[in-house]
């Protein structure tokens, strides 16, 4: 499914990571209110309607700001438990 | 009063007590939402919840906050009168909790299954998700009943597990989810993952008032919410198995099918946490969600999250303080009532009779090594048994006149504290302090303490006609 008649006023960085891989996650099922991006390097959203610190790189706080080698080095919770033996990975 | 078969029900109930403010005009997910929320907090103790019926951007969607915020709204959930003390509300929920367990009822047909979508699954289209605080990384769900089970022991209902974990929405039908160690899905999870299989899980928002506080409980591994939650109302709680085994309320208002990858986590955070303080980011576990059920004209149940206090300080308070007074209570009958309010437990507030001069400082001793008390409670206030430990002016009394530091405050070096407390150093290690606020009694001979003040004969009898007289005065 695509979603993405907010594409003409996309922005080209994420707010928080400034990284450029940005996309529309969707947009409001009224048309034309807002659409809704996601940045697939932090995971940070946000709504094309919301106030400028939270869709503005150059407004978005300096606390919550986060940079590549940050988010190489978050911390794991819970840790992932080693397969028991005998069991072959299923999963997804 | 009670018990309420859904969201609805309570709401209808909290219309009927003047308890729910209805939003008309069109608001903004962001920042109405979350500000009109805030705001109520500050409006004291008696807020009403608050719905909103015209969203930006949605043609239908219903969200309701703050429907457990406020002492009447907590009240008219454990099935009280809606004026009742934070005391009475205190002994109600031990007196359900130690009915332990009641009926779990299953029923095949639930409003949920109204509507079902299994394919282009679209959160943000579904539901009106919104940023809560500024500082949070995506929009989250807050108020979830996340239900799993055990993979190892699959057809145990006793290790079945309701728990409330918050979400963040990272995708059309991906969610991460954030499972504190200490909890029971932590060890289903663990289990799936040795396994190498995903973990089935099922997410009911928008649920009955009593469930939701049930999730948020911390009961035994394997004790389950909803028999919990039969207990309390004394009433079976009715239930619906979904396709993958899992039980979900009847009442609830969305049903969320998916998995908890296998051996994945990924980037979560930051979310606005309890404590006052935004959570740190982490690598989290991941959900997909396969199917989303949800009743016609579904009603979205956020709570808000912010500087204590505010709806979520009501979610935890009596579902810590109860099940603390019962570990305490089984080693020393003489303790009256626990006050774990305060973010979660991290001070609380014990009132006990005293054995024998020192015995309150055993009592602060025992608390400390009770489950929560390991993970949380940092300081802890010992008071009589005639100090009402939920009525702070009472509190304050007994440490202005009980308390002489050279000996009745004890700092424990280095115990062990929750994560999220910021004061640990480090994080998870803090000193803890017991503040002896009971009247020393022999042997233990300090102070110079005459008689006390107690009130003229017949005062209780007054204060119930009063009473009564005020609240017809009020209408
Ligand atoms: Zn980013």
């Amino acid at each position: 499914m695509t979603v993405d008649d907010g594409a003409a006023d996309r922005p080209t960085a994420c707010p928080r990571c400034r990284s450029t891989t940005v996309g529309v996650q969707a947009t409001s099922p009224v048309p034309g209110v807002w659409t809704l991006f996601s940045c697939s390097t932090c995971l940070y959203t946000w709504r094309s309607t919301e106030p400028a610190e939270n869709t503005d790189p150059d407004h978005y706080p300096e606390a919550f700001r986060l940079t590549p080698d940050q988010l190489a080095t978050l911390p794991v919770a819970p840790t992932i438990p080693p397969l028991r033996a005998g069991d072959a990975p299923g999963g997804s | 009063m009670g018990p309420y078969a859904d969201l609805r029900a309570f709401l209808d109930a909290l219309d009927k007590h003047k308890q729910l403010l209805h939003i008309t005009d069109r608001v903004a997910l962001e920042p109405d939402v979350a500000a009109a929320a805030c705001a109520l907090t500050k409006l004291g103790e008696s807020s009403p919840a608050i719905e909103f019926t015209d969203i930006g951007g949605y043609a239908n969607a219903r969200l309701v906050m703050n429907v457990h915020g406020s002492w009447p709204n907590h009240a008219l959930a454990l099935g009280l009168e809606p004026d009742a003390s934070p005391r009475e509300q205190f002994e109600r929920f031990v007196e359900g909790y130690q009915r332990y367990p009641g009926e779990l009822e299953r029923v095949s047909d639930a409003p949920w299954q109204e509507n079902v979508v299994d394919h282009d699954i679209n959160l943000y289209e579904l539901m009106p998700l919104f940023r809560l605080n500024r500082g949070d990384g995506a929009m989250f769900i807050d108020k979830p009943c996340v239900v799993s089970r055990d993979p190892d022991d699959p057809d145990n209902d006793d290790v079945e597990n309701v728990g409330v974990y918050r979400l963040q929405v990272k995708g059309r039908n991906r969610l991460g989810i954030q499972t504190v160690p200490q909890h029971d899905i932590a060890i289903h999870l663990a289990h799936a993952e040795e396994r190498g299989e995903d973990l089935p899980v099922a997410i009911a928002l928008g649920n009955d008032p009593l469930i939701t506080l049930m999730a948020a409980t911390p009961m035994l591994y394997d004790q389950l919410e909803y028999r919990m939650a039969a207990a309390v109302q004394g009433h079976p709680y009715q239930v619906v198995r979904t396709s993958t085994g899992l039980d979900v309320p009847r009442g609830s208002e969305f049903v969320l099918e998916g998995r908890i990858l296998a051996r994945h986590r990924e980037m979560e955070g930051p979310f606005g946490e309890f404590p006052g303080y935004y959570s740190g980011c982490h690598e989290y576990p991941v959900i997909e969600i396969d199917r989303v059920f949800h009743r016609t004209d579904p009603i979205f149940d956020a709570v808000y999250v912010g500087r204590p206090w505010t709806e979520i300080d009501y979610l935890q308070a009596m579902t810590t303080s109860a099940p603390i007074f019962v570990q305490l209570h089984e080693a020393f009958p003489e303790v009256t009532a626990v006050n774990a309010l305060y973010t979660h437990g991290l001070v609380v507030i014990v009132s006990t009779g005293t054995r024998y001069g020192g015995f309150a400082k055993a009592i602060g001793m025992r608390l400390l090594t009770t489950s929560h008390g390991l993970g949380y409670a940092t300081m802890v206030i010992v008071v009589d048994e005639d100090v009402d430990p939920f009525n702070l002016a009472q509190v304050m009394w007994a440490m202005s006149v009980k308390v002489n530091p050279a000996s009745d405050v004890m700092i424990l070096p280095n115990l062990s504290t929750n994560l999220l407390n910021p004061a640990g150093q480090p994080t998870g290690v803090i000193h803890k302090m017991i503040i002896d606020a009971t009247t020393p009694v022999a042997p233990d001979v300090r102070g110079d303490y005459g008689e006390e003040l107690d009130t003229p004969q017949t005062t209780d009898a007054w204060r119930a006609r009063l009473a009564t007289m005020i609240k017809e005065l009020r209408g």
